[in-house]
């Protein structure tokens, strides 16, 4: 007995959009991938495309907020340049930078790889790593202005109990960004310690066991197996810890306000200064566009290293 | 075509988006519409009212007096504060919506005025000339520009100096011959400074109420030797009497108090006992359940500076109406609900400030404590910036920076008062 299959008839042939790579796609899922990439495209515009824009017109002018305004060019930039201030928020920044993300991944890592072996209370030491990062930033500089208060703080209580002479800290221009950075490293541990776990859960038992058999010893294994493993994730912490400490703010505002004379005065602090108690807009757009720019450089210069530990 | 008809129908939806998240923020002007049929929202931005519930109380009255004329003006208040204030007013500016009544300070009219965000007041029949009769005279230079006032006085925030007299008896010293003068001052400071066996100092011998910012001092010192900051607009503290008080106040920091000082509910030291002398702002509680109680204040003797010119610092809130307002009658209406005596003395107290009209002295906040009182009969001896130049905003910051790192040793203090007069446009 033989069984006949009705074929359907064929559709009316479609236009298709022909893909880079050969294959084709027709039109209701053309017209489906732009509808589901709608939101993000109105959001990008919105809040990344119009806002940039404005930012790299408005730093060509001299508009305060006032009635009149005028084309100014490249002058904000130039006068930037000339500015006292905003060069100690530039070098401020980058120090903060420099020093806060190499310790704070270097202690996350430390910490992930702890979290990540058998030991008791696992639970409790995890959440405990990742309270900071889920409690308010003025509530956590609320906490360590305390800390380090000078006449009753609990960093000068410690130093006590050494016989070490009581620090001003934060009202000290020597240690007030010293200060702020320990903050910093410590805030951004948990976050860092979660990216690090999974990435570490996420390495090959096959190869350590592979490597074990080979006579590899804890060190060995870590750096020819879990290290490359985990490389794409370092990228991605270091850009993300990268961009986070060029845009600190909330710590500073509550914490020192740029002070003592404008020893922790960093760039989003300046930028702010200048454009909503100074009324500058234009100048502050103009250090906006500066400080996208060394973020870039920045990204740009983890992604080489990053590569070269890849080939290494 | 369906490309387009697409986009279009993209286009149509953004604006409408948009369009609804404006929708209603921006009323139709009231102007020249009898107020009883006016409708609207009339913004106030307004740091004189404290968030507490007494605030909000005592806000609503103003609101509800201002009602008997507008009686369906919507009022939408923004309790700001000193701090945010110019973030508040730049935010709103910028986004099209401005705020139809501003209250600001002193050195914040001139700005707003030259880039024309204020209105002239004068549209509405006061003028320099008016207000002399109405309002303390402190305040009126402040509240002028260019022979125009562009802001009401509400309140004045004065600032005198008290010492302990057990303090000054224990010390050795007369606590009824106060040392007025820089010198004098510096003399009996270092006296009644207390330290703990490592030398750190345990009771400050004068606070000078500057813990992150020495603007404000340093304007007051200076202003004691005869020297306003600003004349004209144009810089008066790049000289030797400048030059003497910034070096004096460097010579106090970190030898009579330590650099940063300042106490959790930002009390003047003196009142808790942490300074044996110091700067006051404009009133004292001696009540004994909330305040410093009676002993406390049975011990304070208050006085004023004098190194050549006896004088007392006066700040002080303004109100103005902001240029862009579609609500400017309503707003100068409502303005004078907040400017009639018992709104002026109920902010003066929730504030611990004096009322900034003609007989202060006479008032119930004078009258309710021995500092108001003395403040208020002070205030023919009052001095502030002065006539500050149109980039007094960007100045305030300027000052508050380089006096600190003069102070702190970090610059030399003849470059930063010349770099500040530069700075000064």
């Amino acid at each position: 007995m033989t069984t006949t299959v009705e074929r359907p008839a064929l559709a009316t042939p479609r236009k298709v959009a022909p893909a880079k790579d050969g294959r084709k796609l027709i039109r209701s899922q053309v017209r489906a991938g732009w509808t589901l990439l709608a939101p993000a495209l109105l959001h990008s515009g919105v809040f990344i495309v119009i806002p940039v824009v404005a930012v790299l017109v408005l730093s060509l002018t001299d508009y305060s907020f006032g009635d009149t305004w005028a084309w100014v060019g490249f002058q904000n930039y130039s006068d930037l340049f000339r500015d006292v201030d905003f060069q100690a928020s530039l070098w401020h920044t980058v120090l903060y930078a420099l020093v806060v993300i190499p310790i704070s991944m270097a202690i996350s890592l430390a910490v992930a790889i702890g979290l990540n072996q058998k030991i008791k209370a696992l639970g409790f030491f995890r959440t405990a790593f990742y309270i900071p990062t889920v409690t308010a930033t003025v509530a956590v500089a609320t906490i360590w202005l305390w800390i380090y208060n000078p006449g009753s703080g609990l960093a000068n209580g410690f130093l006590a109990l050494f016989g070490f002479a009581p620090n001003r800290w934060l009202a000290d221009p020597a240690t007030a960004l010293p200060s702020l950075m320990v903050v910093g490293i410590w805030q951004g541990l948990g976050t860092k310690i979660i990216i690090y776990l999974a990435a570490l859960q996420g390495v090959s038992r096959d190869l350590l066991e592979s490597a074990e058999l080979d006579g590899a010893n804890r060190w060995q294994k870590f750096r020819n197996v879990t290290w490359p493993a985990i490389g794409p994730v370092q990228f991605f912490v270091l850009i993300t810890s990268i961009v986070g400490t060029f845009q600190v703010f909330d710590l500073v505002y509550v914490m020192t306000q740029g002070g003592p004379g404008s020893e922790t005065r960093v760039l989003v602090m300046d930028i702010y200064q200048n454009a909503f108690q100074d009324l500058k807009l234009g100048y502050a757009s103009a250090e906006t566009v500066i400080m996208m720019v060394v973020i870039a450089l920045f990204i740009g210069v983890g992604r080489l290293l990053q590569k070269a530990d890849v080939n290494d | 075509m369906r490309r387009i008809v697409g986009l279009s129908l993209m286009a149509a939806a953004l604006s409408v988006v948009v369009s609804s998240c404006g929708n209603g923020v921006i009323d139709k002007s009231t102007d020249g519409v009898p107020p009883a049929e006016a409708t609207g929202t009339l913004r106030v931005l307004i740091p004189s009212f404290p968030t507490s519930t007494k605030g909000r109380e005592a806000f609503q009255k103003v609101v509800d007096d201002f009602h008997k004329t507008y009686p369906k003006m919507k009022v939408e208040p923004d309790f700001a504060t000193y701090k945010n204030l110019n973030e508040k007013m730049s935010t709103s500016i910028a986004a099209g919506i401005p705020y139809d009544v501003m209250v600001t300070g002193v050195g914040w009219v001139q700005p707003f005025a030259s880039k024309r965000i204020f209105e002239d007041l004068g549209k509405y029949g006061v003028t320099p000339d008016v207000i002399k009769d109405k309002s303390v005279a402190a305040l009126i230079p402040a509240a002028t520009y260019d022979n125009k006032l562009y802001a009401y006085p509400l309140v004045a925030d004065a600032r005198a100096v008290a010492l302990r007299k057990s303090a000054f008896i224990e010390a050795g010293l007369d606590p009824n011959k106060p040392p007025t003068s820089l010198a004098e001052l510096k003399v009996a400071a270092e006296k009644l400074t207390k330290r703990d066996s490592h030398g750190n100092i345990t009771r400050s011998g004068f606070d000078l109420d500057s813990a992150t910012s020495f603007r404000q001092s340093f304007t007051t010192f200076l202003a004691s030797t005869g020297t306003p900051l600003y004349v004209g607009g144009e810089p008066n503290f790049n000289n030797k009497a400048g030059l003497d008080t910034l070096l004096w106040i460097k010579s106090m920091i970190n030898n009579v108090q330590p650099y940063g000082q300042t106490n959790a509910a930002g009390t003047s030291l003196v009142l808790t006992g942490e300074a044996a002398m110091g700067i006051v702002k404009a009133a004292v509680d001696c009540s004994e359940d909330k305040g410093i109680g009676k002993k406390n204040c049975d011990d304070l003797k208050f006085f004023r500076f004098n190194s050549g010119k006896e004088i007392e610092y006066v700040g002080g809130d303004l109100a103005s109406i902001g240029s862009r307002s579609r609500h400017k009658e309503a707003a100068w209406s409502f303005i004078q609900s907040l400017t009639k005596p018992a709104s002026l003395d109920a902010i003066a107290k929730l504030n611990k400030k004096i009322p900034a009209y003609k007989d202060a002295a006479n008032s119930p906040q004078a009258k309710s404590n021995p500092l108001s009182k003395f403040v208020a009969d002070g205030l023919v001896y009052a001095v502030n910036e002065n006539e500050v130049p149109s980039n007094w905003l960007e100045m305030r910051g300027n000052f508050d920076i380089q006096l600190t790192q003069a102070v702190l040793g970090q610059k030399d203090p003849a470059k930063v008062l010349n770099n500040l007069a530069g700075q000064s446009r």
